[in-house]
């Protein structure tokens, strides 16, 4: 058994480009696709109260409700337990970087509960891997440093790495939506086909948000 | 409130700049006040940066949106922020809000803008979260921030260029792409 934990962005950014069924294509007998509590508020439960949002929400949920996309009780994760890990994670990474003497909150709950969900997963041993679109999250755990000084530079004033218990949550692996589009046109899951039709899918999800450069794009292609 | 003194400085600022029309500076004006909303993430900070972006809008606009009393549009707005400004130096933070909220009212009383301030107030709402999100906070703590949705914000992101700034880089997009399709075989 493996899990694709999905934060936010991928479903909002498949959704806007009509490409939801991918997910659908992607999930097999030993994957399993989750979402946390967290992640839904922010795809389905509050975008179903705003009209320009209500379609897309309708759709995210739709895959909820034909368990194509799951909550974490599906694969015995409580509520409770993974609210509790999401605190804990939350308040570590939201005390690492300072400056001027004052921590910087640089992530929020949805992205937290993402990580807390793969560490839980971890412990036990299930493979894992997070579909993040932004990238402050990545970047914290993949180039910790390359936050400190883009925050310095934006800033105009030092950003340090103040306290390093962040290292000690886990290795977590991302992935981004370009990625998920790449590998559906790998195994010949998307409909749509022809010499174009890679480059089309990986800007399409860049202009819907993903963090992904045009020399990511040429790189990716030649695989 | 954080970094009062700086909120002075750039309310005062902003009344000069609306009293000689110039967009780009109150535009400059509040993307200085997204460098301590990024830091202290206080709704004052934010509010500021709302106001004086929606106001930078009004301004460029001038000529197209037709403002009949341009004149008492400015001396409405000015006297708001005086008044804010006021407010903050004498540590009256309620007051210094309620005043901020009234320049904002203030622009929705000319009656023809009426519709347009809302618009301007929810597009400045996703341009300073994508302001926040360039300075390295995470896309869904700049939503909660702004108050917006994910959906709006993504797409808004979406039309930023990311180029190779070697800041942005962690791992290389052929190693991301080699590990989902290990992850999905």
């Amino acid at each position: 058994m493996k899990i694709l934990i999905l934060d936010s962005g991928p479903i909002i950014n498949l959704s806007m480009n009509s490409l939801l069924y991918i997910f659908e294509k992607l999930k097999s007998k030993d994957m399993e696709i989750i979402i946390t509590p967290s992640v839904k508020t922010e795809v389905v439960d509050y975008p179903l109260r705003i009209k320009r949002f209500e379609l897309g929400a309708l759709r995210a949920q739709q895959l909820i409700e034909r368990g194509i996309i799951c909550l974490p009780e599906k694969i015995g994760i409580t509520a409770e337990s993974l609210s509790q890990e999401t605190k804990k994670v939350l308040s570590v990474i939201n005390s690492t970087l300072k400056t001027d003497g004052e921590y910087i909150r640089i992530v929020s709950e949805a992205e937290s509960s993402c990580l807390a969900l793969s560490k839980i997963l971890s412990d036990r041993k299930i493979e894992n891997i997070i579909a993040i679109d932004e990238r402050t999250t990545r970047t914290l755990f993949e180039k910790p440093e390359n936050l400190e000084s883009l925050m310095s530079k934006k800033l105009h004033r030092k950003v340090k790495i103040a306290n390093n218990d962040f290292r000690k949550l886990g290795n977590f692996r991302f992935i981004r939506s370009p990625e998920i589009v790449f590998v559906a046109h790998k195994k010949n899951l998307t409909n749509l086909k022809g010499n174009r039709a890679l480059e089309a899918l990986l800007y399409a999800t860049k202009y819907k948000g993903s963090s992904i450069s045009d020399e990511e794009i040429k790189s990716i292609k030649k695989l | 409130m954080q970094e009062k003194e700086h909120i002075i400085y750039v309310l005062k600022e902003a009344i000069q700049a609306i009293r000689t029309d110039n967009a780009s500076k109150l535009q400059q004006l509040s993307d200085q006040t997204i460098h301590s909303a990024s830091v202290y993430q206080d709704t004052d900070s934010i509010s500021v940066a709302v106001t004086i972006y929606s106001i930078s809008k009004v301004v460029s606009r001038k000529d197209s949106l037709k403002i009949g009393r341009w004149n008492s549009f400015v001396d409405k707005i000015s006297s708001a922020l005086g008044l804010a400004i006021d407010a903050l130096e004498k540590g009256r933070v309620e007051s210094f809000s309620s005043h901020l909220e009234k320049s904002v009212k203030l622009m929705s009383s000319f009656s023809n803008l009426k519709p347009y301030i809302q618009d301007v107030l929810r597009k400045a709402a996703i341009n300073k979260a994508s302001k926040l999100y360039e300075h390295g906070i995470s896309l869904a703590q700049t939503a909660k921030l702004l108050g917006i949705t994910r959906w709006e914000l993504s797409e808004y992101v979406g039309q930023k260029t990311v180029n190779n700034n070697p800041y942005k880089t962690t791992i290389s997009g052929k190693k991301r792409a080699e590990m989902a399709l290990e992850f999905f075989a």
